[in-house]
């Protein structure tokens, strides 16, 4: 092997280590009583979560944590439809992530998962961009689908592309891919519920 | 690509990011999509001008085949051949003839190298991406074909990939892959064996299969014997049966004799009489060194082509 090429994996492991220290600051477990633990991500800078809904059962009491320290997090809005739930953590903060518009997505470029599945804390899993599924009334992309090996536990943890920026939530697994909610429903979904608390 | 507004950027990573993606769009203007079974359509690649390769167990007709072209057009293919042995099927479809896809040197290829799997199992491409796995030599499919080189993935072969290409980093085709071939195990065919094949399909509908039609498993033999009829070694084959009409059948062989050569090489385990049959040329005869009755005997025998009845 060449010197060039030794070289270019480990700008690529560099790059990888860059990535996940970065994630690892954007995102927060959430846990509610019974119910096992998901992954939140931090909307914003500071004191707003995102995860998926089906993390966070209505009327169950929250915690989001990191570092080892657990806080509570109450609900402020839910989106069923598309998995989504809204967070107050006041103690919650971390890097602006940028979104990604799931018009520009290519099939083969790579994505990263980051999350606690099963448990495990701060998991890095990298893999490739395999389809994106559109609704058929308005061609808008619904779902991004991702061959990366995900667990439970990823639910609510941001897919990011190779640059770090958010393209989706990681929301289910289904026939082994993985499958996201794209960043920009829940961009939208963020501005309606603050919006309507605002009103 | 590393001036990102994030800061974060990763040239290395996003170099191959994009690098990936556009293999894969290379890679997307040569596969089409097979209607041609319930649930999920299959992939096919667009090999030579108007002729398309494809998993032969997704087709399942052989006229008017539904197929959706790279661009998003819908037109049809006809089946010109199969060959189940290496599970491919040949398609002619009129007005596929712009996007021949590009193979790539495979004899390059590692255990280790990045490759993508591409599909089309619907309107769009889709992708996954692995490493080879292991490089196998000389395997056998559970149908009999032999296949000089296999690749082994560590990747998915998703619904509806079978059929479709297995690329490397610039999206050059490297061979086709099948879920179905080893039984579940997601492998590739490579890309010579698929012209081979794709050769005989053209010339004459199959791949032809030389057929002598008996069942044989290896025995040792006795020491006396061995010694009594000067031979090599002692493993042979026991004929444990001749199929009605065969040319076995028609050359006298039966059951219990015991095959000590074929065309002069030795026999000791059944695939070597597979290889010999595989060497034969077709028309011309397998000469057979037989033990019957404690005599050696030679038997010709004039194979038939089993591909042509399928």
């Amino acid at each position: 092997m060449s010197t060039s090429m030794l070289g270019s994996a480990r700008a690529m492991s560099s790059n990888l280590n860059g990535l996940s220290e970065m994630l690892r600051r954007t995102v927060v477990e959430v846990r509610s009583g019974a119910s096992g633990s998901g992954t939140g991500i931090i909307w914003g800078g500071a004191g707003l979560v995102v995860t998926n809904a089906h993390c966070v059962p209505r009327g169950a009491a929250l915690e989001v944590g990191g570092d080892g320290k657990w806080r509570e997090a109450a609900t402020l809005a839910y989106h069923p439809q598309h998995d989504l739930a809204l967070l107050a953590a006041p103690s919650a903060s971390g890097p602006l992530l940028e979104t990604r518009d799931p018009e520009s997505l290519r099939a083969g470029e790579l994505v990263f998962a980051y999350g606690h599945p099963l448990g495990v804390h701060d998991s890095l899993a990298m893999g490739v961009l395999h389809a994106v599924t559109r609704e058929e009334r308005t061609n808008r992309v619904r779902w991004i689908i991702a061959d990366v090996r995900l667990a439970p536990g990823n639910s609510g943890g941001p897919l990011v592309d190779a640059e770090g920026r958010l393209v989706g939530i990681n929301s289910m697994v289904v026939n082994g891919l993985g499958v996201a909610v794209p960043a920009n429903l829940v961009q939208r979904f963020v501005e309606r519920a603050l919006s309507q608390r605002a009103a | 690509m590393s001036t990102s507004k994030s800061g974060k950027a990763s040239s290395t990573l996003a170099d191959l990011s994009s690098q990936l993606a556009a293999a894969v769009e290379t890679a997307g203007n040569s596969i089409v999509a097979i209607h041609a079974r319930r649930r999920i359509p299959s992939s096919g690649i667009v090999w030579r001008d108007g002729m398309v390769v494809s998993a032969s167990h997704t087709v399942k007709m052989d006229e008017k085949v539904p197929v959706t072209l790279p661009g998003g057009e819908s037109t049809v293919g006809t089946v010109i051949g199969r060959d189940s042995a290496t599970d491919l099927v040949a398609l002619r479809i009129d007005g596929a003839k712009a996007y021949v896809a590009a193979k790539a040197e495979t004899d390059a290829l590692k255990v280790g190298s990045l490759v993508l799997a591409v599909g089309r199992p619907g309107r769009d491409v889709a992708a996954s991406f692995g490493i080879i796995s292991a490089i196998g030599k000389g395997w056998r499919t559970w149908q009999g074909a032999r296949i000089d080189r296999v690749f082994r993935l560590d990747l998915a072969v998703y619904d509806g990939f079978s059929g479709g290409p297995l690329v490397d980093a610039s999206g050059a085709v490297l061979g086709v892959n099948n879920s179905a071939l080893a039984r579940g195990t997601p492998m590739t065919l490579p890309a010579l064996a698929v012209d081979r094949v794709l050769d005989e399909l053209i010339e004459r509908g199959h791949v032809r299969r030389p057929f002598v039609g008996v069942a044989a498993q290896p025995v040792a033999l006795a020491a006396s014997l061995v010694k009594q009829h000067e031979l090599s070694d002692d493993a042979a084959l026991l004929i444990v049966s001749v199929a009605d009409g065969s040319p076995a059948e028609s050359a006298g062989i039966f059951v219990g004799d015991v095959l000590l050569e074929a065309n002069g090489k030795s026999l000791s385990r059944p695939t070597d009489l597979l290889d010999a049959l595989a060497s034969v040329p077709g028309g011309e005869q397998l000469r057979l060194k037989v033990l019957r009755g404690g005599a050696v005997k030679s038997v010709s025998v004039t194979p038939s082509d089993r591909g042509a009845r399928q």
